[in-house]
């Protein structure tokens, strides 16, 4: 026998604590819920949902104070500064109010993010965030071409795409950056319609509907999720093919979607949230990036479009069809 | 004294090491060792087996991941060698294209493909992020993923993190024909998450996959991969750890806390699936069965001191009761008695100590009465009172005889009332008590008229023989004025004396209860015949004393003298009558009233 082993035996003794999911004691754990948007708020909903399914009561062990600031930062940064210090556990930001988290450094800051955190100075590297910031990153940045191109895949006819855009998203000007470059790979003019908030989307839609083109591609975000079925409706009144960037722009009319479940980022962003209500260091939580990417296909929509699916590939290519 | 004291203090200082402790550690050991020693062997097999056990299920389950891991590389070299089965011919591009997007559609781990022609052109190019390319791109001919699949027909990649984070590798198959290329697909790892994921070994056990280098592809906690090569280095050591052992190893996991851990290689990728289970879970139920012994062992060791402290209480506590007892006998509390009600041999022993020590009383008591009475003995009696032992036995020596004998008794006694005789007896024997005493002789005995005296035996004197003389001289003159006083009554008894000294045996003989000191030999019948021989108021001494006392006592010789049992005749010598006092009338004719006797 190894003695040391026997005594290592007798003397060990740790359990996993990330495997034991015993409920994190009684102590009702406080999370702020700070955006830029308005309700309703999908992501917050989608947050809800994930710390649900980890066995979070809401009320009895962890309470949700929700801050919106919509289009207005700097109303946020005055949350920010209001902060009750010291009996905060997390601070969730999802999308344009992370950059104004930037200020907080003591209560650990979950983030959404299309664009890229390194970029915007939150997170030293994705693998070792280093600081009080972590969270997941929707990799929109790359997707964005993909999409222009799945819209040509789906539609050879495009020569005229309308991209409707909020400007208030952080990383807009990159995203729409990325368009740009995939439509002139592609040989598409692109028309770009922005508009900055949920105040101007009715002029933002009013703008797309007028450019005349012969498709429409909406950058996902918090203000067009919202709008999502009056988008789709524009988009189908002006029988224009729409790509949008998550199924739910799909589920409400939209024709194609192309990106990360919404669900399953906000889902592992719970349980990011559950590990640091545990005591897990943020700095050492890496950034998740979504692996999986759907594409949805409305074939309802389709119909009304008169687009004929069979021939592209785009059929046997989505991942999630609604009929 | 100052010895003595020195040793009866030491004697009463407590011993260093009681009997008590020697009792109590002994049977404590006895029953305590044989109760660990079994708890221990019984903990080291069942350790063993347990470990057999767990070494069985970690090899199953981490051959099942690497299965399982293999199943999901080859179902991506299988995919992927659908894409090279046909050689490129001009124009199929576009199929190409097709299938490469099927590719993707049914392999989520795919991130993108690429097809490249028999010269290591890339033809199609289909991501899941990137735009698709088709048609001639770039050369790839010196890809080592081209060269590899091109030697091998299939190649895997090292393992790379994206962005240092995300692991990737890229995978690359040749088709049979040369002219139907290499296609080369990207794979994400983080989809074998599911693969690791669903493997749960017992509660808490887990299985991670590392590269050669120990660089971590897969992990139930995703983040952990995600970390990049940061993390490398505690799962090389693991992996350097467990590869090293031959079976199951226990080793310090990457929480630092004890795990075992079993190694497994994934043929054809060079990576190790590690399975492994913290100790604190593998071995519960030892440790349970560890604290049930200990339980035991603590519970056995509480009924052991009492059951130690009792018996050695019960041996100790008598042997104490005894001490004390010896030490106050000692003390002379003779009256001390031990009460021991054990029903055992220290019982019997106290009863018989008890005893001893009544016995030790009475013997006291005598004693302090021969102390009391040796105050009015003369020193020889207190010395015989002394040393009475050795004195008495029997033993050799010169001694000297002394015989008295009345003359005229027979006729006296015959003549008077017995009362009248018992009177004179009694003065006569008074008068020799009391002359014996004076000159520290024995008296043998009384027999009748006559009377036996010893002198140096028992107790030894300085000049026997003067003394014999002495004393005869004074035993004549007390017995001689008796005699005037018994005449003067009309009784005519007179007295004579034989001396004589010599050798002869003095003891004591007699049986039970009935003992006499006697001497035995020659000098005891010459002693007789010559009390026989002498007349009245006459003390004759054999030529021994003669010689010995010639200086102190004159005497005179009467010459030779046939005596009976002798067969020469003997010099035979009388006291000078100037050293006796004046006969009384009528002396002469006492004397010839004496009846010869023998002796």
């Amino acid at each position: 026998m190894k003695r040391r082993e026997f005594i290592l035996l007798i003397g060990g003794g740790l359990v996993w604590p990330a495997i034991a999911r015993a409920q994190g004691g009684a102590k009702l754990h406080r999370i702020f819920w700070v955006s830029t948007q308005s309700e309703p708020d999908p992501f917050l909903d989608g947050f809800r949902e994930g710390m649900r399914a980890l066995g979070y009561v809401e009320g009895r062990t962890v309470t949700l104070e929700t801050h919106y600031a919509p289009e207005n930062p700097q109303a946020l940064r005055k949350i920010v500064s209001e902060l009750p210090r010291g009996d905060v556990d997390l601070v969730v930001s999802s999308g344009p109010a992370t950059r104004v988290m930037t200020a907080i450094t003591d209560v650990p800051v979950l983030f959404a993010l299309s664009g890229d955190p390194v970029a915007l100075g939150v997170v030293k590297s994705l693998a070792h965030p280093g600081t009080n910031f972590t969270g997941s990153t929707f990799l929109s940045l790359e997707l964005a071409g993909k999409r222009v191109e799945l819209l040509k895949d789906l539609y050879p006819k495009l020569r005229k795409l309308a991209v409707l855009s909020n400007t208030d998203h952080p990383g807009e000007p990159l995203e729409w950056r990325a368009t740009l470059e995939s439509c002139r790979n592609l040989g598409i003019d692109a028309a770009y319609v922005p508009f900055c908030g949920a105040r101007e989307i009715e002029n933002g839609l009013m703008a797309a509907g007028k450019v005349n083109a012969d498709a429409l591609l909406v950058f996902p975000d918090a203000v067009t999720l919202v709008h999502r079925a009056r988008i789709a409706e524009l988009a189908i009144a002006h029988r224009l093919p729409s790509m949008f960037g998550w199924s739910e722009y799909c589920d409400a009319g939209g024709l194609l979607s192309y990106g990360a479940n919404q669900r399953t980022t906000y889902f592992r962003l719970a349980t990011y949230a559950d590990r640091i209500l545990r005591g897990e260091d943020p700095s050492d939580l890496p950034v998740m990036r979504p692996e999986k990417f759907e594409l949805a296909v409305n074939l309802k929509t389709a119909r009304l479009l008169g687009i004929d699916l069979d021939m592209s590939s785009i059929l046997f290519r989505a991942s999630k069809v609604i009929s | 004294m100052t010895d003595g004291a020195a040793q009866s203090s030491s004697c009463t200082m407590p011993p260093r090491r009681s009997l008590f402790c020697k009792y109590f550690a002994t049977l404590f050991v006895a029953a305590v060792v044989p109760l660990i020693l079994g708890a221990a062997i019984e903990a080291s097999f069942g350790y063993r087996d347990q470990r057999r056990q767990i070494s069985a299920v970690l090899q199953a389950d981490a051959r099942a991941a690497s299965d399982r891991i293999e199943a999901f590389t080859d179902g991506i070299r299988d995919q992927l060698g659908w894409m090279v089965q046909l050689p490129w011919s001009a124009g199929d591009d576009a199929q190409h294209k097709i299938d490469a997007l099927r590719l993707l559609q049914q392999v989520p781990a795919i991130v993108s493909v690429s097809l490249l022609d028999e010269t290591g052109t890339e033809r199609v190019f289909v991501s899941r992020l990137l735009l698709n390319r088709t048609g001639r791109g770039i050369d790839m001919s010196t890809d080592p993923a081209v060269q590899g699949a091109r030697g091998n027909k299939v190649w895997y990649g090292p393992v790379q993190y994206q962005r240092d984070s995300e692991p990737y590798m890229r995978v690359a198959v040749a088709g049979s024909l040369p002219a139907a290329g290499v296609a080369i697909a990207e794979v994400n790892l983080k989809l074998i998450w599911d693969v690791i994921a669903a493997i749960r070994i017992g509660e808490t056990g887990y299985a991670i996959v590392v590269d050669d280098s120990g660089h971590l592809i897969a992990h139930p906690d995703i983040s952990r991969v995600l970390r990049g090569r940061a993390s490398s280095g505690s799962f090389g050591r693991i992996k350097h750890l467990v590869g090293a052992a031959s079976g199951a190893a226990v080793i310090t996991g990457e929480r630092g806390n004890p795990v075992v851990a079993l190694s497994v290689q994934a043929a054809d990728l060079g990576w190790t699936v590690i399975a492994m289970q913290p100790t604190s879970e593998a071995f519960a139920s030892i440790r349970a069965a560890l604290w049930r012994s200990s339980i035991l062992i603590a519970f056995g060791v509480l009924i052991a001191l009492a059951l130690a402290y009792w018996r050695a209480h019960r041996m100790s506590g008598p042997i104490k009761q005894l001490e004390e007892g010896v030490e106050r006998i000692r003390t002379g509390q003779f009256e001390h008695r031990i009460k021991i009600f054990s029903g055992d041999e220290f019982q019997q022993l106290a009863l018989r100590f008890n005893e001893m020590a009544s016995e030790l009383a009475i013997s006291q008591q005598k004693s302090a009465r021969i102390e009391r009475l040796k105050q009015f003995l003369p020193s020889q009696v207190a010395e015989l009172v002394e040393h009475s032992h050795e004195l008495l036995e029997a033993q050799r020596r010169e001694v000297a005889v002394i015989f008295g004998d009345l003359r005229g008794f027979t006729a006296f006694s015959t003549r008077n009332e017995p009362d009248v005789i018992m009177a004179v007896m009694r003065d006569y024997y008074a008068a020799v008590g009391a002359v014996t005493t004076r000159h520290e002789a024995t008296l043998i005995g009384f027999d009748g008229d006559g009377v036996m005296l010893l002198v140096n035996a028992p107790v030894a004197c300085e000049q026997p023989a003067t003394q014999a003389v002495r004393l005869a001289i004074d035993l004549q003159m007390t017995v001689q004025s008796l005699a005037g006083r018994w005449c003067d009554a009309g009784h005519a008894i007179g007295f004579g004396v034989g001396v004589a000294m010599g050798p002869a045996t003095v003891g004591t003989v007699g049986y039970n209860g009935r003992l006499d000191y006697t001497a035995m030999g020659a000098v005891v019948n010459l002693a007789s015949r010559l009390c026989n021989l002498a007349k009245d108021a006459q003390i004759l001494a054999d030529p021994t004393i003669a010689g010995k006392v010639r200086d102190s006592v004159p005497l005179a010789s009467l010459g030779q003298r046939n005596i009976k049992g002798y067969d020469q005749a003997l010099e035979v010598f009388a006291v000078a009558p100037a050293m006796l006092p004046l006969k009384p009338p009528g002396s002469a004719q006492r004397g010839r009233e004496k009846e010869p006797q023998d002796h």
